[in-house]
C-alpha cells in the first residue's frame, strides 16, 4: 500500500499537467456555459446565468438527444465487450512471433480514415449490400439498416472494438493459465470455465475497456454524421452545430458540460458495478449467489450447449468487422479514380503513392506527427504510470473520485476542448508551437494510458514483490526486476494506443495548427473538406505498414507477452 | 478570456482606414523576407494556389507564403477568436460567412486598390473578393427519373417520390435547397414556412446527405435518384465514375455559391495580402480553376474554349442568372432554421 504522502507525490505530475493544459480549456467551457448572450463578441459576464441550461432542460428535442446519446454509448460498449472477448483470448493464445501481426489486425480500424470506414459501413448495409443479402437469403424481408441507429452503432463498434480488445488483452495475458487447467480438471466445460474463472479475473481490464469505450462513443459525432443520415442526433453533433455553425458558444458549452457530468456519473457507476462484481479484491466476503443452484446449473448447461456455435460466430463477426476496412483501403489505394470513396474498381495505378512520395509536404507533416506522437507517448507514460499506482494501491478515501477526475478529458467532447482552446488562443500562441500542441495531445492521450495501466497495475502479482523483498531486494531492484517486467506488455499496449491516438488526432488539433506546425491528419482533413482523394487510402496503407514495422520492432525490445510464465 | 475593448464600429472604421495608411501603391510596401499566412482548403485548391499564386510571388518578391489548411468552420471560428489580432493575413470563406465577417469587423471589405478588383462581377465584390463561382444545382440519376429534371419543383414530381436525397442544413447545399424551395413555393428568405412545409411533404427521403462524398456513394449504391449539390464536383464525379448522373440547369436558375478571399482586419501585411488576392484573380489562376475543378471565373477578362465554357457559368448574363439571396436574413435565421430542420425534416 502507498502512504498518502507518497501517493500525493506520485499523482502530482499527472495532476499538474492536467491543471496546466486541461483545467484552462475546461474552465473556459464552464464559464462560457453560464453566459447569457449568444453573440460571439458579447462582453464576458462573471455573474453566472443559467439560461442555456434552462434551454436544454426545457427542450424536448435536446433532452431526447442526450438520452439517446447515453443509450447509444451503453449499447456500443456492451456490443464491443461481447465481441472483444473471443478476439482478446485468441490474441493471448497466438504464438509470440505472430503477435505483432495479430495486433496490427486489431488496429486496422484505428489506422483508416473515418470517411473511408463509413463507406465500408454503407457498402455493408446498403439495400444491395452484404448484410441485406444474407438477411434476404434467410427468407426475411429486405431490412432497412442504412442511415439509422444500427448503422451508427456498427460504425462505432468497429472503431472502438480495438480499445476493448487491448484493454482485455493485458489482463487475460497475465492470467494464471493453471487456473483454467484446474477448472477443467475439476470437470468444468469451456463455457463454465470462461464464466466462472476467466471472466471474473479479467474484470479490471473489462472495467478499463467499458470506461474508455463508453466515453469515446458518447462523445463521438463524425460517424453519426456520416452514416446516421441525420436520423441520428448525438450530443456532440449539437455541440458542433451550435458552436461552429451558429457560433453560439454558450449553448454549445452548456451542452458539453451536461455531457461531461453524465459521462462522469456513468464512469463512476461502471466502477461501482465492477467493484461489486469482484468482492475478493476488497477483502469482502462473497455475496450470496444471484440464482438458486438449480437455475445456475441449467444456465451453465445452456452456455455449454451454445458455446461451440456462439464463440466462433462472435469471433468471426468481430474479426470481419475489424478487417473489412483493410480490404477497402488497400484496394482503393491503387484504384484509378479521383475520389476516395469508390466501391467499384476502375483500374490499377500507383499514382496516389507517387503523389505522396513526390510531395515533400506530406512527408514533412508525417514527420511532425511522428515526433509529436513519440513525445506525447513518453510524456504520457511518465505521468500516468505513477498515477496508476496511486489509483490502485493508494489508501486514501477520495481515490475513486480522483480516478474519475483524472478521466475528465475523456468525458469532454473533443470539439468542446477545441472551443475552449479557441478562447485561450492568444495565450496558446505565445507558447512554442510544438510544446503547445504536445501539452494538449498529452491531455488527450494520458487518460487512456492511465485507464489501461491502472488495469495492468491491478493485475500485478503482489506475492512476487513480497518474495523479492523477503530475499533482500531493494525497492529499486523490485521495481526494475519484478514490477516492470510484469508490466511490460501493459505498458507496450498503452504506448501503442497512445501513439495511435496522438498520430491520428484531428478534432482538437485542427483548431491549433499554425503555419509553423501542421500534422498529417490535419492536412488530410483539410483535403477532405474539398474532396477526399485517393491519396488518403495510400496514406492509410502506408500507415498500416509503418505500424506493423513498429510493432515488430517493439516486440524485440518490449515483449508483448509474458514468456517466463510458460 | 479576452474581452474586446474596441467597439465593433471602431474596428470596422479601422478596417476602412487601413488602405489609406498604406498609400495607393500597395505593391511598393512588400519587403523581402515578409511572411504571409493564408488559411485555405487543401487538395486541388492548394495545388493550384501554389502553382499560380505563391510560387511566382515567392520568387518575385523573396517573400514566404505559409499555408494553414483546414475546413471553413474551424478557420472562421479561429478568425473570430482572434479578431483584431489575427494570425492569418488572408482567409477563405463561403459567401454568407464572408459577408457576416466583414460586418463583424473580422475581415475587410474589398478595395479597388487590388487591380483585378475592376474585373470582378458585381456579386463577387461583396464581403471580400470572390475567387470562384461554384453554383449549387439539381443533380440526378437519369435512369431513375421518368423525364429530365428542369426545375427545382421537379423534386415534388410523382416519379421521384421516396427517391430524393435531401442535403442537411446548415451547409452550403442545404441552404441552397431550403432557399430555392422557398422561392418555388411562393416564399423567400423572409417567409420560409412554404419551404419547410413542402420539404416535409417529400418525406420519406431515400437519404439525407451531408457531404458530396456521401452523396456520390449513395449514387454509386443507387440509394436515391436526385439531390442538390455543387455542379462542379458532381460533373467531375459524373465524368470520372458515373456517366448516368446529370447536372441540371433549372429554369429558376442555379443557386449562387462563392469562394471568397478575405483580408483580415489587423493584418500587418496589407500590401502583400492585396498582391496575393490580385494574383488569385489573375486570368491564369482562374483558367486553372476552370480547367481542373470546373470552378467558374469571377472575372470578366477570361476567354475559355467553348466546350469548357458550356460546363461553366460564363458571361454577364449567366452570372446574373445565379439566384442570390439576402444573406443577412439567412445568417440571422440560421440557428432557428437549423433547429426547425432537425425537428421537421430530418431528426
Amino acid at each position: 500500500m502507498i502512504r498518502p504522502g507518497w501517493a500525493a507525490a506520485l499523482a502530482a505530475p499527472y495532476a499538474a499537467w492536467m491543471m496546466v493544459a486541461f483545467a484552462a480549456p475546461l474552465g473556459a467551457v464552464l464559464l462560457m456555459s453560464v453566459q447569457e448572450s449568444p453573440e460571439p463578441f458579447a462582453p464576458l459576464s462573471w455573474t453566472p446565468d443559467w439560461i442555456n441550461y434552462q434551454e436544454i432542460a426545457g427542450d424536448a428535442f435536446l433532452r431526447r438527444v442526450i438520452v439517446n446519446t447515453v443509450l447509444l454509448g451503453l449499447g456500443v460498449t456492451a456490443a464491443s465487450a461481447i465481441l472483444a472477448y473471443p478476439i482478446a483470448l485468441w490474441l493471448t493464445r497466438l504464438p509470440a512471433r505472430w503477435r505483432p501481426w495479430g495486433f496490427a489486425l486489431i488496429l486496422v480500424p484505428l489506422l483508416t480514415n473515418v470517411v473511408v470506414r463509413s463507406l465500408g459501413i454503407i457498402l455493408l448495409l446498403s439495400p444491395a449490400g452484404v448484410v441485406s443479402g444474407i438477411v434476404q437469403a434467410l427468407g426475411f424481408p429486405r431490412p432497412n439498416l442504412l442511415f439509422g441507429w444500427f448503422a451508427v452503432g456498427l460504425a462505432l463498434v468497429q472503431v472502438f472494438l480495438p480499445y476493448m480488445v487491448l484493454a482485455l488483452y493485458d489482463v487475460l495475458e497475465a492470467q494464471e493459465k493453471r487456473l483454467t487447467e484446474a477448472a477443467q480438471g475439476l470437470g468444468a466445460g469451456p463455457a463454465t470455465t470462461f464464466l466462472k474463472v476467466t471472466l471474473p479475473l479479467s474484470l479490471p481490464g473489462l472495467r478499463a475497456g467499458l470506461v474508455v469505450v463508453f466515453l469515446l462513443s458518447s462523445t463521438a459525432y463524425v460517424s453519426a454524421t456520416l452514416v446516421g443520415g441525420r436520423q441520428v442526433w448525438v450530443s456532440a453533433m449539437v455541440v458542433f452545430r451550435e458552436g461552429l455553425d451558429n457560433l453560439n458558444f454558450p449553448l454549445a458549452s452548456a451542452m458539453a458540460t451536461v455531457m461531461l457530468v453524465l459521462s462522469v456519473l456513468v464512469t463512476l457507476l461502471i466502477g461501482r458495478a465492477i467493484a461489486l462484481a469482484m468482492p475478493w479484491a476488497h477483502g469482502r466476503r462473497r455475496r450470496a449467489p444471484l440464482l438458486p443452484a438449480a437455475a445456475a446449473r441449467t444456465l451453465f448447461a445452456a452456455a455449454e450447449a451454445v458455446r461451440p456455435v456462439l464463440s466462433p460466430l462472435l469471433f468471426g463477426l468481430g474479426t470481419a468487422l475489424l478487417l473489412f476496412p483493410l480490404l477497402l483501403v488497400v484496394v482503393a489505394s491503387v484504384n484509378d479514380t479521383p475520389q476516395a470513396t469508390v466501391a467499384a474498381f476502375h483500374g490499377f495505378t500507383w499514382r496516389w503513392y507517387g503523389l505522396i512520395l513526390d510531395n515533400p509536404r506530406y512527408l514533412g507533416d508525417a514527420w511532425i506527427s511522428l515526433q509529436l506522437a513519440v513525445a506525447t507517448v513518453l510524456a504520457g507514460l511518465l505521468i500516468s504510470l505513477p498515477a496508476a499506482f496511486v489509483l490502485v494501491r493508494g489508501t486514501f478515501r477520495a481515490k475513486e473520485a480522483l480516478g474519475a477526475a483524472f478521466l475528465l478529458p475523456l468525458a469532454l467532447p473533443g470539439i468542446a476542448v477545441g472551443l475552449g482552446m479557441l478562447r485561450l488562443l492568444q495565450w496558446f500562441t505565445a507558447v512554442p508551437a510544438f510544446l503547445g500542441i504536445l501539452a494538449v495531445h498529452v491531455v488527450l492521450v494520458a487518460p487512456f494510458m492511465l485507464v489501461f495501466l491502472r488495469a495492468s497495475v491491478a493485475g500485478l502479482d503482489r506475492t512476487l514483490e513480497e518474495a523479492a523483498q523477503g530475499l533482500g531486494a531493494t525497492r529499486r531492484q523490485v521495481l526494475m526486476h519484478v514490477i516492470l517486467p510484469q508490466l511490460a506488455p501493459g505498458i507496450a499496449v498503452a504506448c501503442i494506443l497512445g501513439f495511435l491516438i496522438s498520430f491520428g488526432e484531428v478534432t482538437v488539433t485542427a483548431f491549433l495548427t499554425t503555419a509553423r506546425l501542421q500534422t498529417l491528419p490535419v492536412r488530410i482533413y483539410a483535403e477532405a473538406t474539398f474532396s477526399l482523394e485517393n491519396t488518403v487510402n495510400a496514406i492509410s496503407t502506408l500507415t498500416i505498414l509503418l505500424t506493423i514495422a513498429l510493432l515488430l520492432l517493439l516486440n524485440r525490445f518490449v515483449p508483448l507477452d509474458r514468456a517466463w510464465k510458460r | 478570456m479576452s474581452t474586446p475593448t474596441f467597439t465593433r464600429r471602431a474596428l470596422v472604421g479601422a478596417a476602412l482606414a487601413t488602405p489609406a495608411i498604406w498609400g495607393t501603391n500597395a505593391v511598393a510596401q512588400i519587403r523581402r523576407g515578409d511572411e504571409l499566412t493564408v488559411g485555405v482548403w487543401g487538395g486541388a485548391q492548394e495545388r493550384i494556389l501554389r502553382e499560380f499564386v505563391s510560387g511566382p510571388m515567392e520568387s518575385q518578391y523573396g517573400v514566404r507564403i505559409n499555408y494553414v489548411l483546414g475546413g471553413t468552420v474551424e478557420r472562421r471560428a479561429r478568425a473570430y477568436a482572434e479578431r483584431g489580432r489575427p494570425s492569418f493575413d488572408v482567409i477563405y470563406l463561403n459567401i454568407f460567412e464572408s459577408r457576416q465577417a466583414v460586418r463583424d469587423g473580422v475581415t475587410q471589405p474589398p478595395t479597388p486598390e487590388v487591380p483585378n478588383f475592376a474585373n470582378l462581377y458585381p456579386s463577387a465584390r461583396i464581403g471580400g473578393y470572390g475567387v470562384a463561382y461554384n453554383p449549387i444545382t439539381v443533380v440526378y440519376d437519369r435512369r431513375k427519373v421518368a423525364a429530365p429534371m428542369t426545375s427545382w419543383r421537379d423534386f415534388w414530381r410523382e416519379d421521384l417520390r421516396g427517391k430524393v436525397i435531401w442535403p442537411s442544413y446548415p451547409g452550403a447545399q442545404g441552404t441552397a435547397a431550403l432557399l430555392m424551395s422557398a422561392k418555388v413555393w411562393g416564399g423567400d428568405e423572409n417567409n420560409i414556412d412554404p419551404a419547410f412545409a413542402n420539404i416535409a411533404r417529400l418525406r420519406p427521403f431515400a437519404g439525407i446527405q451531408s457531404s458530396q462524398d456521401q452523396l456520390f456513394t449513395m449514387f454509386d449504391q443507387e440509394i436515391g435518384a436526385a439531390s442538390v449539390e455543387f455542379g462542379s464536383f458532381t460533373r467531375m464525379y459524373a465524368e470520372s465514375r458515373n456517366p448516368n448522373i446529370e447536372i441540371a440547369n433549372p429554369v429558376e436558375g442555379q443557386a449562387i455559391a462563392l469562394n471568397v478571399a478575405c483580408i483580415t482586419v489587423g493584418t500587418t501585411k496589407q500590401a502583400l495580402a492585396q498582391e496575393w488576392v490580385n494574383r488569385h484573380l489573375s486570368p491564369e489562376c482562374q483558367r486553372a480553376y476552370a480547367e481542373r475543378i470546373y470552378y467558374s471565373p469571377t472575372i470578366r477578362n477570361l476567354e475559355l474554349p467553348p466546350e469548357l465554357a458550356a460546363k461553366l457559368i460564363i458571361g454577364e448574363q449567366a452570372v446574373a442568372s445565379l439566384v442570390d439571396f439576402d444573406w443577412d436574413v439567412v445568417i440571422r435565421n440560421q440557428p432557428r432554421w437549423a433547429s426547425r430542420f432537425t425537428r421537421e425534416i430530418a431528426g
